[in-house]
């Protein structure tokens, strides 16, 4: 019985102990994490990646050559990727097509950006991507050249009194 | 009316006395399943699993992919223990393929499939709490995996669903200063953890629900073929990390946790002590791993098996043994495959336990067996 008894009022007083310690909620979206780098990259000469948040990617125009290796690579997996017709002329793109990727298929796996042997294709920190269309979410290669401004303020801090978002 | 429904549908009238009770697949206690369970009074007489509500057809779907593209739906079936279910077929394609992978890139994996163990088992033990009505032992636990779930992100980029190990080593090397950042994190989720004794596994209230509730005798762990922290806690010593070493973990100190009651009680402390384990290897493989060096071996655009050939590997998951058995016939996609959970492996020892428990305890007894339901359906 003694047991019992004891064994409740330590239980109580583990929890009661909390109520110093700080509290461990990120308030989002007044508050926001921070990501290490600048999203997922893919070095083709090595075949090694850089760590980084897999967010929405970012197409540079002056790199894709319309080789469809994203598109392929996206076949198996999501069929988020379609080629589409772009009006600019770039010289290393002869049949002017580049990626145009949906958001309500993409997974997020990153495999186009391992699969792009020209450095064309990266992904970023940008991971605000709602919409109220479904057509809101497909992205152009237009819209996927510009680079985002992601808010990064907060990360965890470790003290003496508990863990934080600081 | 009875006789036109399909078989497993129809309710049974087996006696004035008895009563057969659906739970789930709609309900808080069972997850996507349903347990058909015949009481008399408060006492289980019968109980009879019937899964199969969340089944995706990921092994179907496996022969129409390559052996690239299917990493991102093969960890599916688990979406916090993603790493751990990528384990086996990732060895196994190596083995198909002739892969020699870097040493570095082994040690990562092993920091990755402790770390993505502690992500479920939080999990795990969340909503074993809720299901027990300890509130308190819900939120604790969602709470700090997202100290585990932060170091997740660092390194591969998504909070889960990493798609972080590829045949030939991983998708990318750790980030700049990250055994510091994980040093400090897993320490101080280790003692974290150590908390959890005093308001949840040393409470005499838990103690009075679980303990000689639902009891596996040592010879039913082995004869029902139960895995993982199940066959543990009936006293048999069997975590493969030890037993059959994959990728580095000969290398690394592993201390297997046994407990010989095999009650509800034992079964809910063995994954707990099992993440002190997993904190204790994710410190001696930060401190042992090489420090620099490539993590992945570049292979050639779809990659194809060497003819005829088939390859079995398992590993320790979260829930037990995970096997995937890779049939090759030579083209860019397996001809077949299979994979063998441990969750379908530890239901079978449901309609033992249940009989003649009190139906209050079913939801410890069910939840104590660590199954999940969408990895046994697959």
């Amino acid at each position: 019985m003694t047991n019992t008894a004891t064994g409740i009022v330590r239980a109580l007083n583990s929890g009661i102990k909390h109520i110093a310690t700080k509290r461990f909620t990120l308030r989002y979206p007044e508050e926001k994490l921070k990501f290490v780098g600048d999203g997922y990259q893919f070095d083709p000469s090595t075949g090694v990646g850089i760590a980084g948040l897999k967010g929405r990617h970012m197409l540079f125009h002056d790199h894709c050559t319309g080789c469809q290796l994203c598109s392929i690579a996206c076949e198996g997996v999501a069929e988020a990727i379609a080629m589409v017709k772009v009006p600019e002329e770039q010289k290393q793109n002869k049949k002017s097509i580049m990626p145009q990727i949906d958001y309500g298929k993409c997974v997020f796996c990153g495999l186009c950006v391992d699969a792009c042997p020209f450095y064309a294709l990266y992904m970023t920190n940008d991971y605000e991507l709602s919409s109220f269309s479904k057509e809101g979410l497909i992205y152009t290669p237009a819209q996927l050249a510009v680079k985002p401004y992601v808010e990064q303020d907060s990360e965890i801090v470790i003290t003496k009194n508990g863990a934080t978002h600081g | 009316m009875t006789a036109e429904l399909p078989p497993g549908l129809a309710i049974q009238k087996v006696d004035e006395r008895i009563m057969t009770l659906n739970v789930g697949p709609q309900h808080p206690g069972s997850g996507h399943m349903r347990i058909i369970v015949q009481i008399d009074g408060d006492y289980i007489v019968a109980c009879d699993p019937d899964p199969g509500y969340v089944h995706r057809g990921e092994e179907k779907m496996a022969e129409y992919r390559n052996y690239i593209t299917n990493i991102p739906h093969l960890e599916r079936p688990v979406i916090h223990d993603s790493c751990n279910v990528l384990y086996p077929y990732v060895l196994g394609v190596e083995e198909l393929l002739g892969i020699e992978v870097p040493e570095r890139a082994k040690y990562v994996r092993v920091i990755c499939s402790e770390l993505n163990r502690c992500i479920y088992t939080m999990y795990w033990l969340a909503i074993y709490g809720i299901f027990l009505g300890h509130s308190t032992m819900f939120m604790w636990p969602a709470g700090d995996r997202e100290l585990l779930i932060d170091l997740m992100e660092k390194i591969s980029g998504a909070r889960v669903t990493h798609a972080h190990f590829v045949p030939g080593g991983v998708r990318n090397d750790l980030p700049p200063n990250f055994e510091e950042v994980c040093l400090r994190q897993v320490n101080y989720f280790e003692k974290r953890i150590k908390e959890y004794a005093a308001v949840f596994y040393d409470n005499p209230i838990l103690i009075s629900r679980t303990r000689d509730t639902g009891v596996l005798s040592r010879e039913d762990a082995i004869r029902l073929g139960t895995t993982g922290s199940v066959l543990r806690a009936s006293g048999v010593d069997y975590d493969l990390r030890q037993k059959e070493p994959y990728d580095v973990y000969e290398e690394l100190d592993v201390h297997s946790n046994v407990m010989k009651e095999g009650d509800s009680y034992a079964r809910s402390k063995v994954p707990w002590l099992d993440m002190m384990e997993s904190c204790n290897i994710i410190r001696q493989a930060l401190q042992k791993m090489p420090k620099s060096g490539s993590v992945r071996v570049k292979l050639k655009p779809n990659p194809k098996g060497k003819g005829l050939d088939s390859v079995y590997k398992r590993v320790e998951s979260g829930r037990g043994s995970l096997g995937c058995h890779i049939v090759s016939d030579g083209k860019v996609e397996p001809y077949r495959l299979k994979l063998s959970v441990g969750s379908f492996r530890n239901l079978i020892a449901l309609p033992y336990l249940l009989k003649g428990e009190k139906l209050g305890n079913m939801p410890s007894v069910y939840w104590s067996l660590n199954y999940w339901p969408v990895e046994a359906d697959r």
